[in-house]
């Protein structure tokens, strides 16, 4: 699914070249659960985005199901993207002027869905993660944990093949972290989703079928 | 999709409402001066256009030359016997209308009586050319016989109550009986001319009206408006091109010599109806027209102020855009597009802009009563209920929109969800120069409107307070007809016996009107006629006009009773004596003159004083003492009374006046108001200039209020490090504020040469006029620069007093 070569990255401070990447290379298996781990500035969210096509990479090949990411045109890019891709954050950022309903409803907006495959969508995925109850709050009324799970959903609402997650828990308690954990372990085995994940806990690493060590921008050992 | 968009809008529009309220505020005050300008433009383009055959209609001008060739007097209105002659000449015209105006006439019926302004005679061809709303009476008869008439529904109510008015007899001038034959509604405000009252015009064959003979061989009254109808599309500049030989063919002045050419000395002209409003500047005109340059002007301010609007809402919603960079950022992350972005962000600003549009209509509905009275037009909202305006008005709110925020999407929909999202974001620095240079378009316009403002205001203080070389204080002016005459002895010495009165005084015109008659002038050199080549205007005065008006002799002696032959003697102004080369006011005395075929000595000189307003140079004008016969040259008693007592020389004034003149309506005008009414036009441009200096620079603030919001969050984190090496609050705001004021200097710099030459032009206007001083265009730099400094100020000083902890605390 997912083939990354000799993938670089870097930007330039004054003379001087500093690589947030190094020689990155990097085979993903359809239905993968795969934890990315590190000490910070390893590359670990750098790597995240160019996998999510959110930022390229200076130098390397990247596929993805067969295409070329980075030598295909912008539009079939972002369809590839939006077709599937989904992605979590760590401050779950939800827009706030928009109800929990809504939020999970933007990616189907953007996939010119009709209105009434939506209301079904959407319904569907609250009643899946239990939050019909909360369709009408915004985001400021829900604990942390009810807004992840909000985020998820909306990632997961346009049923993508990949899910990114940026430490998924680091704003949860480890109760929450735990729930989260689980849903994504349930969602890569029962919808077949690949899942990649950064994260600094091991005991969440641990869901991952495949663990990548990261450090000054080069993978470790696998 | 588009549902979206817009309950994204509202929302945002709910949450933020401070900036909501800045953005709407100033996008409806934008509008609204628009809508109220579009109101004037279209009324002022639509005048005469009722008519149905308003592209038809020509109005016969004329004007004079001097033996040079230089034109020195424009008439709207041309001579009696020239609308029958030029039918004759040119069977192109269809038809042909006169109309004169009588001047303030008193009209009676029975107990009624007024003195009714717009008094015309009219003849019946008038209602085939315009459109004439006839109530009652046969419109083609009703102005075809001697002594009947029409009058409006207004003044039918104003004489016979709910009675019908058919048939009614009114007096007229206390001279003849008037049958009205018919009623008529009241020409509407977009017309030039607003006749009240029409006599027929064959009433005017009556010799002791006017005279059959003078209507077709008067060259010299120069006071009838004629009209003519052509075909569709005529081109009448053809006509024009033959007017000089058929001046020459079958004008004959009296008195001139057989061979004399009329066309060098006067030329006729044809004007379209539909231009006379806007584009005739003619020393005659029916009623006090527009000017086509105002509507350009005030075009372009409207759009200028809809600019700095729009350029309000694109520095607001940039600026605020640091607050939807995270909304942004996971909308594209959602897998939105940029085009998918800036729709959504253009639907914001359309949506705003619609809602400034309705609000806008609002707000033109409540100031449009208030206007009105400001400016003394008759502006309604209803001129807009036209298809291709409610169009346009409908397409508004969509262009301003675009216009307003497609910098904002195009600026927002490009920022980088990774950076974003990561909290990273800081809006590049090419975008502030932008919004930088747009604050400066505000606040030159702001400064150019300020000067512009400051320099009409002095030039009418200046006017207002100059020395006019007469005293225009406690003077009452009074209507004089040749009515008046038998009984003015008497009057005169009514009034003079109350010691409130100081001097009564008759002329032909007062000051504060125009100086525009003239007749021949010649010197007389070794018993020759040396005819003068410069224009000597005319005013004919008694012995009472100069000491009426403290006007002040030069040299000489004023006329006097006590002198029996001065009805052959001439008191001239001191541009008289210079045109004329007599070289000192004391040289010019015992000089002969011949003056409208009369020779004469010159008795005395006046030193020049302001006859007509500081718009015109002061003439050359000579005060011709008239014989007693002559006494109809007199239309106005002018009377100084003590300023000690007003009230009881008021009522002594008037209880004379009823005593001695009873048939003619009591009706008083001080001077001093027609000396203001003189300079309305000025009065009114710089009240409006004050309002539209006042909105612009409220918006530029309400602009910079943004900007400086956005700019001090930018620097929130240089603040506060500040702050903790131990910067204080003042040195702060000090930063803050620097930066703003360079860019009100920038526009300043702008602004002066911008200003300078517009009011230079403006000025040129005035014979007599201020020059423009550096200070008033420092003053109003700062002016801005402190306005400026406080909105700054506002943001600066908060940016300031904040705990440094937090700003810090949050990288």
């Amino acid at each position: 699914m997912i083939e990354l070569q000799k993938i670089y990255k870097w930007h330039n401070n004054g003379n001087n070249r500093v690589f947030l990447l190094k020689d990155i290379n990097l085979t993903v298996e359809e239905g993968a659960f795969i934890s990315i781990m590190g000490p910070s500035g390893s590359g670990k969210s750098t790597l995240l985005n160019i996998i999510g096509m959110l930022d390229g990479p200076s130098e390397g090949s990247y596929r993805f199901l067969g295409q070329d990411v980075f030598n295909i045109k912008e539009k079939q890019r972002s369809q590839l993207y939006k077709e599937n891709i989904g992605f979590v954050f760590q401050a779950y950022h939800l827009i706030d002027e928009l109800t929990v309903y809504e939020n999970i409803e933007t990616p189907l907006l953007y996939q010119n869905i009709k209105s009434a495959e939506r209301q079904a969508i959407v319904a569907d995925m609250l009643d899946r993660f239990q939050i019909v109850g909360k369709k009408d709050l915004f985001p400021a009324q829900l604990s942390g944990g009810q807004q992840q799970l909000v985020g998820i959903a909306r990632a997961l609402v346009a049923k993508p093949k990949l899910l990114l997650a940026d430490e998924p828990t680091g704003n949860l308690n480890s109760k929450q972290g735990e729930e989260i954990m689980q849903l994504f372990k349930q969602i890569n085995e029962e919808d077949g989703v690949t899942i990649i994940q950064v994260t600094h806990s091991e005991k969440n690493a641990a869901y991952g079928k495949r663990i990548i060590e990261l450090l000054d921008g080069r993978i470790e050992k696998k | 999709m588009i549902k979206n968009y817009f309950k994204m809008a509202w929302r945002n529009l709910v949450k933020h409402k401070f900036i909501s309220f800045i953005n709407l505020f100033g996008l409806t005050v934008g509008l609204t001066c628009c809508l109220l300008i579009t109101v004037y433009i279209l009324h002022e383009t639509s005048y005469d256009k009722y008519n149905t055959n308003a592209s038809r209609i020509y109005r016969v001008t004329r004007s004079f030359n001097n033996k040079d060739g230089a034109v020195t007097l424009r008439l709207g209105t041309v001579a009696p016997p020239f609308g029958p002659l030029l039918q004759n000449y040119f069977p192109d015209i269809q038809k042909m209308t006169r109309l004169l105006e009588n001047g303030k006439t008193p009209v009676r019926y029975e107990e009624k009586i007024f003195n009714e302004d717009k008094l015309f005679f009219a003849d019946e061809n008038l209602v085939d050319i315009f459109n004439v709303a006839v109530t009652k009476g046969n419109p083609h008869r009703a102005l075809l016989d001697p002594y009947t008439g029409m009058v409006t529904e207004e003044i039918a109510k104003k004489y016979f109550g709910d009675q019908d008015p058919m048939n009614k007899m009114i007096r007229i001038n206390n001279q003849f009986n008037l049958k009205i034959t018919g009623v008529y509604k009241a020409f509407p405000s977009t017309a030039h001319i607003h006749p009240e009252i029409m006599v027929s015009f064959n009433t005017l064959k009556d010799t002791a009206i006017y005279g059959q003979k003078s209507l077709e061989t008067n060259f010299g009254n120069n006071s009838f408006f004629t009209y003519l109808l052509l075909p569709e599309n005529y081109p009448y500049q053809n006509i024009i091109a033959k007017f000089p030989a058929f001046l020459d063919d079958r004008v004959h002045f009296p008195g001139a010599p057989a061979n004399f050419k009329p066309s060098l000395r006067t030329t006729l002209g044809l004007q379209k109806l539909t231009d006379i409003h806007l584009r005739s500047h003619l020393d005659t005109e029916a009623e006090e027209n527009g000017d086509i340059m105002r509507v350009y002007i005030f075009g372009v301010i409207a759009l200028i102020i809809l600019l700095i609007a729009c350029i309000n809402y694109m520095n607001l919603s940039t600026a605020r855009s640091t607050l939807r960079a995270k909304e942004i950022g996971i909308r594209k992350v959602a897998g939105a597009t940029r085009q998918e972005l800036i729709a959504q962000f253009l639907s914001e600003s359309v949506l705003i802009s619609c809602m400034s549009m309705l609000l806008a209509f609002g707000c033109v509905a409540l100031v449009i009563p208030w206007l009105n009275t400001l400016s003394g037009l008759t502006l309604s909202l209803s001129i807009l209920l036209k298809w291709q305006i409610i169009v346009v008005i409908l397409l508004v709110p969509f262009i301003v929109g675009l216009v307003s925020g497609v910098y904002p999407a195009l600026f927002m929909s490009a920022f980088q969800p990774v950076k974003t999202l990561k909290g990273l974001f800081r809006a590049g620095g090419r975008s502030i120069s932008f919004r930088q240079a747009l604050v400066v378009v505000q606040f030159t316009i702001s400064i150019v409107l300020i000067i512009t403002t400051a320099i009409v205001f002095q030039q009418l203080g200046y006017m207002q307070k100059a020395s006019l070389g007469y005293n225009k204080d406690h003077i009452v002016v009074l209507p004089y007809n040749i009515a008046t005459t038998t009984q003015y002895e008497s009057l005169r010495n009514d009034l003079l016996a109350n010691a409130n009165i100081r001097n009564v005084g008759r002329s032909s015109r007062i000051p504060t009107g125009r100086l525009l008659d003239s007749q021949n002038a010649a010197l007389i050199e070794a018993d020759s006629l040396q005819p003068i080549n410069t224009e000597l205007k005319f005013l004919a005065g008694d012995y009472d006009f100069i000491p009426t008006y403290d006007i002040q002799m030069a040299a000489g002696r004023n006329y006097s009773r006590d002198f029996g032959t001065d009805t052959s003697s001439y008191v001239v102004n001191e541009a008289t004596v210079q045109t004329l080369g007599w070289g000192t006011p004391e040289k010019a005395i015992g000089k002969e003159l011949s003056y409208g075929g009369m020779r004469g000595k010159v008795v005395g000189v006046m030193q020049n004083f302001h006859f007509e307003s500081m718009h015109q140079k002061i003439v050359p004008m000579v005060l011709v003492l008239p014989r007693l016969q002559q006494a109809g040259f007199f239309h106005s008693i002018s009377i100084k009374f003590s300023g000690a007592n007003t009230t009881e020389a008021l009522q002594a004034i008037e209880k004379a006046w009823k005593k001695n003149v009873p048939e003619t309506p009591y009706e008083f005008d001080f001077l001093d108001n027609r000396f203001q009414k003189q300079y309305e036009s000025e009065q009114r441009q710089g009240s409006l200039f004050t309002i539209f200096a006042c909105i612009a620079i409220f918006i530029a603030c309400l602009g910079l209020l943004g900007l400086s919001s956005f700019a001090i969050t930018q620097r929130i984190k240089e603040i506060g490090i500040r702050k903790v090496l131990g910067a204080g609050a003042g040195s702060i705001v000090m930063l803050l504020s620097k930066d703003f004021l360079k860019l009100v200097v920038i526009a300043a710099v702008i602004a002066f040469p911008v200003a300078w030459y517009a009011m230079h032009q403006w000025l040129a206007d005035f014979a007599y006029r201020i020059s423009i001083s550096w200070w008033i265009f420092i003053a109003a730099g700062i002016i801005a620069a402190t306005v400026a400094l406080l909105t700054v100020s506002i943001q600066a000083i908060k940016a300031a007093m904040a705990n440094p902890v937090k700003s810090l605390r949050t990288e």
